[in-house]
């Protein structure tokens, strides 16, 4: 790494939607929508550390989240939320943002166990990414190390909760403040960091793009990507052998 | 009475058959070739209405031996067949007139061959007797022959193979020839079936079975069906495509003039096989089931596409048979339509498959995948020509299927239709594997570049593809004739409309199941378009791989090794033991063969002479 990218520790402020921007009849088919997203969730369970253990008895016959309309799947294109349970190794969380990133919106982010709130009992672990809040929009966290699954359906039942008012808009924000998420990945990965998806272009597809979607860590990226010539669609193709050093690093 | 009289057609293909063996090499000749084939066909469908209201088509040709004349008349059942062909023939050389055969050497050879092909398949269509049915069925066997063998290599043994069965075939039908000609004294169809019943029940029962073996060779029925595939699969595209739509056809045409106008059906119900185990009626459907069901399996295990679709070729013909026996006017509606489905979708499936060999030089299912970005006109005749396949609506396969389905439950034969809907379900197996191992998953580096194939090869493949669909949406165009067939041969005759049929007991009206198929597409497509396309297109490398990173040199699907379950179960079935007896028997002949060969160029008399003083010895002591 040449120049190191500091981190970034602000991600606290959302940015809010304006709902005056509306209509009523608009309103109306949101409140619908959310209602019935809300009732059919399908998860991608990104099955890291320790919390995995959790999940088969919240799935199963016990607790049951089935009932919840909560279900498991096995894609990401398919799936609403990323369940994330456990400690996140560096070279885990490239995957995970990459997982993250085939995910259409909208798109939610459950981060159960302690570790994943702030590294937990690998704090002092230096191949561990602490704050998964810095990498990724986390709509909820679970703490506890583990969580026991009543803790995972009432976190689920929250989410529904905040899906169903509409307030479950974080994953806007990996678009909107794409640069501040871009900046903290860069720390971890270096400069050339990125991954298959274009996410600014994606911010424009689902009009989500301002002023904090690029700055100095986009500028970086976007450099990259025109040196290499990875802005076709066959750049793979062609950007064989970088992409087998990526993807092995 | 007639717009235009069979001499006319007759002349047609002698001039068809001049220009091809004149001018085969030129470049424009396809074309012309195909225009010619297309005028063949309209001169047919010109004086159609005269054949759907019973009358004939004759030719003046005719000659006398044995004091029994023979002469060509082309009936409703031959016209039928003959527009097959013609489309067939014209569509396979359009294929060919381009740009595909700059890439064939012996392009003159496969012209003229194709011609001589339709010339005695016409023959054998408008034949009016024994006699004339059996030099025709000679005719065709050695063109065939021919046209079988143009590769060499593969294709030359597989040739080898088919001479030895046609031979089989043809001394069976000579044989039951020569007992009918015993009994009767005369060949004519109309002689035959009066004086039938002058027969006493074995010779009846063995001349069936020795037209059924004779006649079924050509359409491959089992215990007969090694030779076909590897036949119709290593030729030059438009010849498989020929072959695999009319060619085997011909036996199934000549079974249903023997076993429905000769003999008629109501013999066969009640003709015993020995010990009265079982009647012929239900021994031939169960042959056929077998045909169905055996095949179609076989085609399942094929990696080769071509192998896989000429040994559906060989299933959907013991479909046919099956429609045929049933005895029902909806069973034997179903099957002779079913020919003509058969060869349209079987034709645009074959252009298909060679459009993508033709492109990237492997019709392996192995070596193919991801093609549909980059040939999408290919793939989409390839969908078309596979929902025909496969029966299911709104393609015309669904409609002759359903007709076969019905009569067999109507009937009463619950266990027959098991067995139909047995090789369904193998064809819609494995034609979902030929489009998704040809067509979907990934594209591989090697086809990155790749193009669709040119205007000359893709125009065809549409035309057929859209004769699929249309006689799918409109089965009654077909059913008009074969409800005159049917009325010809006088059997029932089926009640039928623009949509399809009505029968006692439920009615199938395409025009209403395929419009609400298409307005629920609609519907669909409206929803997702005028709404807003909600649509990104993504690199293939843009994948989900349990979170991995994919890259470009990194096979993330495999399409090897198809339904492994299925296989473990099935596989110890499959034995190969007719094909040892087989290859035996081939081998013994291509040795006999040789050494004939090598006797007859054989320049040094001495052998001769030897073998004379060794012949003259032995007869001097044998006097």
């Amino acid at each position: 790494m040449k120049d190191v990218i500091p981190i970034q520790t602000n991600n606290t402020e959302t940015i809010a939607v304006s709902k005056n921007s509306k209509n009523i009849y608009q309103q109306a088919i949101d409140t619908f929508s959310n209602f019935c997203r809300a009732r059919s969730l399908f998860v991608l369970h990104y099955c890291t550390g320790c919390g995995a253990i959790e999940l088969p008895p919240a799935m199963t016959s016990r607790f049951d989240m089935e009932r919840l309309g909560i279900q498991p799947m096995v894609t990401p294109r398919q799936a609403d939320i990323l369940l994330i349970t456990g400690y996140v190794s560096i070279k885990t969380l490239k995957r995970v943002i990459l997982t993250y990133e085939q995910m259409q919106g909208p798109k939610y982010v459950i981060g159960i166990c302690s570790c994943t709130v702030n590294g937990g009992m690998y704090w002092q672990s230096y191949a561990t990414a602490k704050v998964l809040s810095e990498y990724l929009p986390v709509d909820m966290y679970i703490a506890g190390c583990m969580p026991r699954p009543e803790a995972v359906l009432t976190g689920l039942q929250q989410l529904m909760k905040k899906i169903e008012k509409g307030e479950a808009n974080s994953w806007e924000n990996y678009f909107k403040r794409y640069d501040y998420y871009l900046g903290n990945q860069q720390h971890l990965f270096g400069d050339t960091w990125h991954t298959p998806t274009d996410i600014l272009e994606e911010a424009r597809h689902y009009h989500l793009y301002g002023a904090e979607s690029t700055g100095n860590n986009t500028a970086r990226l976007i450099k990259y990507t025109v040196e290499h010539d990875l802005t076709k669609l066959d750049a793979p193709l062609r950007e064989k052998d970088s992409m087998t050093k990526r993807g092995k690093k | 009475m007639s717009v235009l009289d069979l001499d006319h057609v007759f002349f047609l293909l002698i001039v068809n058959i001049g220009i091809a063996v004149l001018w085969g090499n030129r470049p424009f000749v396809g074309k012309i070739l195909t225009l010619l084939y297309i005028l063949e066909g309209l001169s047919i469908l010109t004086s159609y209405h005269v054949l759907l209201s019973g009358a004939v088509l004759s030719s003046s040709l005719t000659f006398t031996v044995m004091q029994q004349t023979v002469q060509w008349q082309l009936g409703v059942s031959g016209g039928f067949f003959a527009l097959i062909t013609f489309m067939a023939a014209g569509l396979a050389t359009w294929f060919s007139s381009g740009v595909w055969a700059r890439s064939y050497a012996p392009i003159r050879l496969l012209h003229s061959y194709m011609a001589l092909n339709v010339a005695a398949m016409l023959l054998l269509l408008a034949s009016n007797d024994f006699l004339g049915l059996f030099i025709a069925w000679e005719l065709v066997s050695l063109v065939s022959f021919l046209i079988i063998a143009i590769n060499g290599g593969r294709s030359a043994k597989a040739a080898y193979s088919y001479i030895l069965y046609a031979f089989l075939g043809a001394m069976a039908i000579l044989l039951a020839l020569i007992i009918i000609w015993n009994a009767t004294n005369s060949f004519s169809y109309v002689e035959v079936r009066h004086h039938w019943s002058t027969m006493s029940v074995n010779r009846q029962l063995i001349v069936v079975l020795l037209l059924i073996t004779g006649f079924g060779i050509k359409m491959a029925i089992l215990p007969f069906h090694r030779w076909q595939a590897p036949a119709y699969a290593y030729v030059p595209a438009p010849v498989a495509a020929f072959l695999g739509a009319i060619s085997s056809r011909m036996g199934l045409f000549a079974l249903f003039i023997v076993l429905l106008q000769v003999v008629g059906i109501d013999v066969i119900q009640t003709l015993w096989l020995p010990f009265e185990i079982i009647n012929m009626q239900t021994f031939l459907l169960w042959l056929a089931a077998l045909t169905l069901i055996i095949p179609t399996f076989i085609a399942l295990r094929q990696t080769d596409a071509r192998l896989l679709l000429a040994w559906h070729g060989i299933g959907q013909g013991g479909f046919m048979l099956l429609g045929i026996l049933s005895a029902n006017a909806l069973g034997t509606a179903g099957g002779i339509m079913h020919v003509f489905n058969h060869a349209s979708y079987q034709a645009a499936l074959f252009f298909a498959v060679f459009s993508v060999s033709y492109r990237t030089g492997t019709a392996d299912l192995d070596r193919l995948g991801g093609l549909v970005t980059r040939m999408p006109i290919s793939f989409t005749v390839m969908l078309v020509g596979i929902i025909g396949l496969a029966g299911l609506p709104p393609m015309n396969g669904f409609v002759s299927k359903w007709l076969i389905y019905k009569a067999l439950l109507d009937e009463g034969m619950p266990l027959l239709f098991l067995a139909a809907v047995i090789g369904t379900l193998g064809t819609i197996l494995s034609v979902y594997k030929l489009i998704h191992n040809t067509f979907l998953g990934q594209l591989r580096l090697e086809h990155e570049n790749i193009k669709e194939v040119p205007w000359s090869m893709s125009i065809p493949m549409m035309i057929l593809a859209s004769i699929v669909f249309i006689t799918g949406y409109f089965p009654g165009l077909l059913l008009e004739s074969i409800a005159a067939m049917q009325s010809t041969l006088g059997i029932s005759v089926v009640d039928y409309h623009l949509g399809g049929v009505n029968t006692g007991k439920g009615n199938l009206n395409m025009i209403v199941v395929v419009s609400t198929m298409l307005m629920a597409i609609g519907m669909g497509a409206l929803i997702f378009f005028v709404l807003g396309n909600p649509r990104k297109q993504v690199t293939q490398w843009d994948n989900y791989a349990g979170g991995h990173f994919l890259t470009s040199d990194m096979r993330y699907q495999y399409s090897h090794n198809f339904y492994p379950g299925l296989m473990r179960v099935i596989s110890p079935l499959y034995r190969n033991t007719i094909f040892w007896l087989e290859s035996a028997i081939v081998s013994t002949v291509q040795f006999m063969a040789h050494i004939s060969y090598a006797l007859f160029m054989q320049a040094n008399y001495l052998l001769y002479l030897i073998l004379l003083v060794v012949i003259s010895l032995l007869w001097v002591l044998a006097v």
